[in-house]
């Protein structure tokens, strides 16, 4: 009897909370079987080292772009009516930040070192560079945060005096901005040198991949927290969005595609014109080797061209079905673009002979447990954005944020 | 106030936080770079000539170093690589960690675990390491291995091959050859001459048979490798990345094996 009372109580909701559980409970699981074993359990090795973790790390750090972008477009640039789609870019930005410093955790061979960093500088590393802006963004995240926590009726209802306090920090909302900006822009555009400096990488070595790092992080940011939102409003009560405005957006990524496209497409193919050992290998993989269909489909075809088509062309844009469908391939493109970058460059093995430099394919593929273990931070992520749709209206266009008086005094 | 006040204040407020910003990081980063010079101060500079005439493949080097450094069975310091076969004789390229001047590792690390010792020893600080697994992507001679797991059990070349020397590394840091520099240190405590003595020299020049390796000072001008390098056709590996290896091999066409 009781048992039937209580399914009847649960709704889809409850379902989809124990689901997303399940799922971070496997990858809590999972991660404690790394920490006690190690890395051994993984399909890594010393010609591959950076596998599936990595690419979620680089992933959730480019989609959670959207925080910077539309903070500065609000704060900076003075497109005050983006204000509420802010809020939940940065939201997702903080969750995002998040899964990306517990990928690094799992990845990092003595995650209890992580901070070293922090204290060891070598100014000539550009992941030095990286950490620092990643630890020092994420603080301004959470302070960009406090005042969405502050604004939340659960909140404010429990804990109205810290509540006051936390709204306050917006007052700083165009300070933050420029931080976020200023950081943003070092790491995001870093991540992509991180790859690009390495000289004894042909593939990688270029400078472009700083450039591709950030127009890709900037598009596929905002269209996750365009996607995230539509999503939002169909399934929550508690959220709901001012279509006009998301369709601006959504047009802008068209545009913005065309750009990304044109450079990626070039970028890739200029590469061509003399051989160069490990570069030219490095192209066959992507083009018809084994990342083939990520790079043809995944990234170009699917990633690109097709969501770009749609959402330039202002009938198909206004179908909410197919606008949410092109901001999933684009957010799908991003994802896959990571991934090549990652492994083209590692799988081509150099030899270092001096008259001959020769070269050769490696493989990899994540191990179960990786893939696990990737999935629980995904799953986490999601988990905490439904929360923030549900308790902290993070997902909301109609609230009264932004009529908050933003007063910056002449210094 | 009016709206125009506003903007102007921000404005001004974005050039002095920027410009501030960039002294405080130009400062720190200036202080850095200086700090960022090799530790230690010695009268030394520290390489290998190796003589691929000489060598057949035989691998003592590689044992004498797994059982000194004590090494996990499936972490190789010094690899023997058949790099092409001649006249169906094999050559083989013997490659210890190339020690380079620029070395990309040591400018990826980001806490700089490592690191240049005066002497041109590129060193590991295991305990700074976090395991990033950055200077191994770095490497141009895949030099370097990650502790996938905790070695634990016997090291299968010791006693047969030497003692071990060095603490075993734990789980978790990536490791490479260091030129045996505990051997180096402890010889010229001892008042010896590595290159000339073989307990003062890396583990792997005194296990050759065939006296393919050769360790010495390149700031001493009468050593055996400045002699070598100063007198006979000597190559590196890799010279086109502009990392200026500290190991340098003579072909089989240039090797002492055929005066001999």
């Amino acid at each position: 009897m009781k048992i039937k009372n209580l399914t009847r109580k649960l709704t889809k909701f409850h379902y989809w909370l124990a689901g997303l559980t399940a799922v971070m409970v496997a990858g809590v699981i999972g991660g404690l079987i790394v920490f006690a074993k190690g890395l051994v359990v993984t399909n890594l090795t010393d010609l591959v080292p950076w596998g599936l973790w990595i690419t979620i790390d680089l992933s959730s750090i480019a989609l959670s772009a959207g925080a910077f972008t539309l903070c500065a477009a609000v704060y900076l640039i003075g497109l005050r009516e983006y204000q509420p789609v802010a809020r939940t870019a940065t939201f997702i930005g903080i969750i995002g930040y998040s899964m990306a410093m517990l990928c690094l955790l799992m990845d990092i061979g003595r995650p209890e070192r992580f901070w070293h960093a922090f204290v060891f500088w070598n100014v000539h590393s550009v992941l030095w560079e990286v950490t620092m802006c990643v630890g020092l963004y994420f603080a301004v995240l959470t302070l960009e945060t406090l005042p969405i926590i502050g604004h939340s009726e659960w909140f404010v209802g429990r804990w109205p005096r810290i509540a006051g306090w936390l709204s306050k920090v917006h007052h700083y909302a165009p300070y933050l901005a420029i931080a976020g900006l200023f950081l943003s822009m070092l790491h995001q555009s870093s991540l992509g040198a991180t790859y690009g400096v390495l000289k004894a990488r042909p593939l990688w070595y270029t400078p472009s991949l700083s450039v591709l790092f950030m127009a890709s992080a900037i598009i596929g940011g905002i269209s996750l927290t365009i996607l995230a939102s539509m999503i939002a409003a169909r399934v929550s009560d508690k959220a709901n969005v001012d279509d006009a405005l998301l369709e601006k957006l959504a047009h802008f990524i068209g545009w913005a595609l065309v750009v990304y496209l044109y450079f990626r497409f070039w970028y890739t193919f200029s590469m061509t014109y003399t051989y160069e050992p490990g570069r030219t290998e490095g192209l066959r993989l992507l083009t018809k080797g084994p990342l083939a269909f990520n790079f043809w489909f995944g990234e170009m075809l699917f990633g690109a061209v097709i969501p770009m088509i749609i959402l330039l062309k202002k009938e198909w844009r206004a179908r909410a079905w197919l606008r949410m469908t092109a901001l999933a391939l684009v957010i799908g493109g991003l994802v896959a673009y990571r991934w090549d970058v990652n492994l083209s460059g590692q799988l081509i093995v150099l030899t270092y002979l001096q008259d001959e430099i020769n070269a050769f394919y490696t493989s990899y593929s994540p191990a179960f447990i990786e893939i696990v273990v990737g999935a629980g931070v995904i799953a986490f992520g999601v988990l905490a954005f439904t929360l923030g749709v549900q308790y902290m209206k993070v997902v909301d266009h109609a609230s009264t944020e932004h009529a908050v008086e933003v007063h910056v005094e002449p210094v | 106030m009016t709206e125009k006040k506003q903007t102007v204040g921000r404005r001004e407020f974005l050039k002095l936080a920027l410009g501030g910003g960039a002294a405080v990081a130009s400062l720190k980063i200036a202080k850095n770079a200086s700090a960022s010079k090799p530790v230690g101060s010695s009268p030394h500079k520290w390489a290998m000539v190796i003589d691929q005439g000489k060598c057949i493949g035989c691998e003592y080097c590689t044992n004498a170093c797994r059982a000194h450094n004590d090494i996990a069975p499936d972490i190789s310091w010094n690899r023997v690589i058949v790099s092409s076969e001649v006249n169906g004789e094999k050559i083989y390229v013997a490659r210890p960690c190339m020690q380079c001047e620029h070395a990309p590792c040591v400018d990826v690390c980001p806490v700089k675990a490592s690191y240049y010792r005066s002497d041109g020893i590129v060193m590991m600080d295991y305990d700074r390491c976090i395991g990033c697994r950055y200077c191994e992507v770095a490497c141009p001679y895949n030099a370097r291995a990650f502790n996938w797991e905790k070695y634990t059990g016997d090291n299968p070349m010791v006693p047969e091959w030497g003692e071990p020397e060095v603490e075993r590394r734990p789980r978790g840091v990536v490791e490479k050859c260091s030129f045996c520099y505990q051997r180096v240190d402890r010889g010229l405590a001892l008042g010896l001459t590595p290159g000339l003595d073989p307990e003062a020299t890396p583990a792997c020049v005194g296990a050759c048979p065939v006296g393919g390796r050769v360790f010495g000072d390149l700031n001493d001008p009468e050593s055996q490798v400045s002699q070598i390098l100063k007198t006979r056709v000597t190559h590196r590996l890799r010279e086109d990345l502009g990392t200026g290896p500290r190991v340098y091999y003579i072909c089989p066409e240039n090797s002492d094996s055929l005066e001999a």
